[in-house]
């Protein structure tokens, strides 16, 4: 289908499921969930907007990057540090930790691009860039704790400094950045039909005046800023981080493969695949506890390559073709 | 430890250079043929030596259901499937292997594990001599194969140009399964051979993965002499990184020197310009 044709027929419906999804969300504290539903529903939305984030350079832009764990966890010990140190607010280390992913998403990726590393080594790269952050973060322990992490103290409800007493307070901002996230994507269209072109076709992008380098770039740029974000929301609800969990591989394929899941060629894919994909592995957790580390990981890895092979456009695209409409808004 | 490092690395070059996948799971086909050699050693009291052939044939079965199952469906498709799906069995096999067998570090401790050769002045371990000589003796098996059997003409021929193969009535399906079961073969050579001198755990691939692409990505495709300096440029790496007192930093700069190398060799091996 064309993509003007598509433009026509997108339906206007979308508007009106997203807005009333986004009330139907933000009332569920108001009908008294127990805590651990409430912590369920945070971990989903924050997949969904780390997922989303990851999408825009790996899903639009079809630049596989292994190292968004590592921009989410050097946003998080970002403001954790800022405000053990310097007392700063994390609400203002969260704009400092959007700088720093932003940054170090340009450190990796404008080599990449520069000396035109895709697929499987772009991949490789990320991945290299990633084991390089875990493993600084655990050797300078004097300033970060090396692999026994932080813990920032408990100070109550405590708003202007990021801390709550109850987890709806949390609830209510991760629901509201995923919001934004998800419009902030849509809204950047051009962005992400030139990155569609470059996924496609790089040659022939760039044949046709796409700035290709640019762009790459600035998805990388744009998907570094918002994990950064997300890893600060990550430090002030967990209040601990350690580099293992907060900027492991492991996390980065928790993200990827949210993404996967879902639907990694589509808008609302990665919030898709969360729903699915963090409650298993919540109640994975909770039924195995800590005897079988690993074991929601390793459905993840098999679920990747089932996706792969069966349903490479994830559940969304599944979902699409069977009601033949685009799930857009 | 270089003779390991030379038998992995040309394994995952093998099924690079025609196949055209990098296998992310490299790592963990090795790490899965240490721990079929440790419990070849611990139930059976066989020594790995002797389950050598037949920690071979499990990775050259694993690799060839990777290929048939995974790989093969996905030919058709973007680059990226193939990757995200050897990307997703690393992340498998690497949990299969916490989840079955715990994060514990496991070693076979065989009576010749401390033994050594004194030559003057230089004492070499003899595990270790006798590691570096099985893979060099595989290394020369498999180049032998390749060379100058029907199977290894066919796979040359599938990589050099798979459509010319095709019309050759060459089945090129077929021969990407024998390949990756090849490369898999060469891994659990030197699983087999490794596990005397060193532990078994759950992300030992991690460990080691990372290496063979290093080397695979400095020597070059099908590059002997590459991958000679590839071994040496990683044996003085390992070396300055030694002097470094603390492990992470070595680590780090391990990888960092990782970086490097993909950055000026970038899609090196298919001795193609990418560069936009």
């Amino acid at each position: 289908m064309s993509e003007k044709k598509r433009l026509k027929m997108r339906p206007r419906s979308g508007w009106a499921a997203f807005l009333t999804l986004i009330v139907a969300l933000a009332l569920v504290p108001f009908l008294g969930p127990p805590p651990y539903v409430t912590h369920v529903l945070i971990l989903v939305l924050l997949f969904a907007y780390l997922g989303t984030a990851w999408n825009l350079i790996g899903g639009y832009g079809g630049q596989l990057s292994l190292g968004h764990g590592a921009f989410f966890g050097l946003g998080a010990y970002t403001s954790t540090l800022l405000f053990l140190n310097y007392g700063l607010s994390p609400w203002i280390g969260m704009a400092i930790a959007a700088g720093v992913g932003a940054g170090s998403a340009a450190l990796i990726g404008y080599p990449c691009f520069r000396f035109g590393l895709r697929g499987p080594f772009f991949a490789l790269a990320t991945l290299a860039f990633g084991l390089i952050v875990v493993e600084l973060l655990t050797a300078f322990r004097e300033i970060t704790g090396g692999s026994l992490g932080i813990f920032p103290p408990y100070l109550g409800n405590v708003p202007h400094l990021f801390q709550f007493a109850s987890k709806e307070a949390y609830y209510m901002i991760i629901l509201a950045m995923w919001a934004l996230i998800v419009l902030l994507v849509r809204a950047m269209r051009r962005t992400r039909y030139y990155l569609v072109a470059i996924r496609e076709d790089e040659e022939a992008a760039a044949a046709l005046g796409v700035p290709v380098r640019k762009y790459k770039l600035l998805a990388a740029v744009i998907s570094g800023a918002l994990s950064g974000i997300g890893g600060t929301f990550y430090a002030q609800y967990f209040s601990y981080i350690n580099p293992e969990s907060a900027a492991g591989l492991a996390l980065s394929v928790e993200i990827l493969t949210v993404a996967i899941f879902g639907g990694m060629y589509g808008l609302m894919g990665p919030t898709l695949g969360s729903a699915v994909l963090t409650p298993i592995s919540e109640l994975l957790r909770i039924w195995l506890g800590g005897t079988y580390l690993g074991v929601h990981l390793m459905i993840y890895g098999l679920l990747l390559i089932l996706v792969i092979v069966f349903m490479p456009r994830g559940i969304l695209g599944k979902l699409e073709e069977v009601l033949k409409r685009e799930l857009e808004f | 430890m270089g003779g390991i490092y030379a038998l992995m690395s040309i394994g995952l070059n093998l099924i690079f250079g025609v196949i055209k996948v990098v296998n992310f799971a490299h790592g963990e086909f090795l790490m899965l043929g240490m721990y079929i050699a440790y419990w070849a050693f611990t139930l059976y009291g066989l020594d790995p030596y002797v389950s050598l052939p037949l920690v071979a044939i499990s990775i050259l079965a694993l690799g060839a259901l990777t290929q048939g199952l995974i790989i093969n469906p996905l030919l058709k498709t973007k680059e990226i499937n193939q990757v995200l799906a050897t990307i997703g069995l690393m992340i498998f096999l690497e949990n299969l292997a916490l989840f079955l067998w715990k994060s514990d570090f496991r070693s076979v401790l065989t009576a010749y594990s401390a033994a050594s050769i004194s030559i003057g002045e230089m004492r070499i371990s003899f595990a270790r001599l006798l590691a570096f000589a099985v893979a060099m003796g595989t290394a020369l098996a498999f180049y032998a194969l390749l060379t100058k059997t029907d199977v290894g003409r066919r796979i040359r021929a599938v990589a050099q140009d798979a459509e010319a193969a095709e019309l050759m009535g060459i089945d090129h399906r077929r021969i990407y399964i024998a390949t990756f079961g090849l490369g898999g073969a060469l891994v659990g050579v030197a699983a087999a051979a490794m596990s005397p001198i060193y532990y078994a755990f759950p992300t030992v691939g991690a460990l080691f993965g990372p290496t063979a692409f290093i080397v695979v990505v400095l020597g070059g495709l099908g590059s002997f002499i590459g991958a000679m300096i590839g071994g040496l440029i990683i044996g003085i790496v390992e070396s300055i990184a030694g002097v470094l007192t603390n492990a992470e930093l070595a680590k780090a700069f391990a990888f960092a020197i990782f970086l490097l190398v993909l950055f000026r060799k970038p899609t090196g091996l298919f001795g193609e310009r990418a560069r936009v």
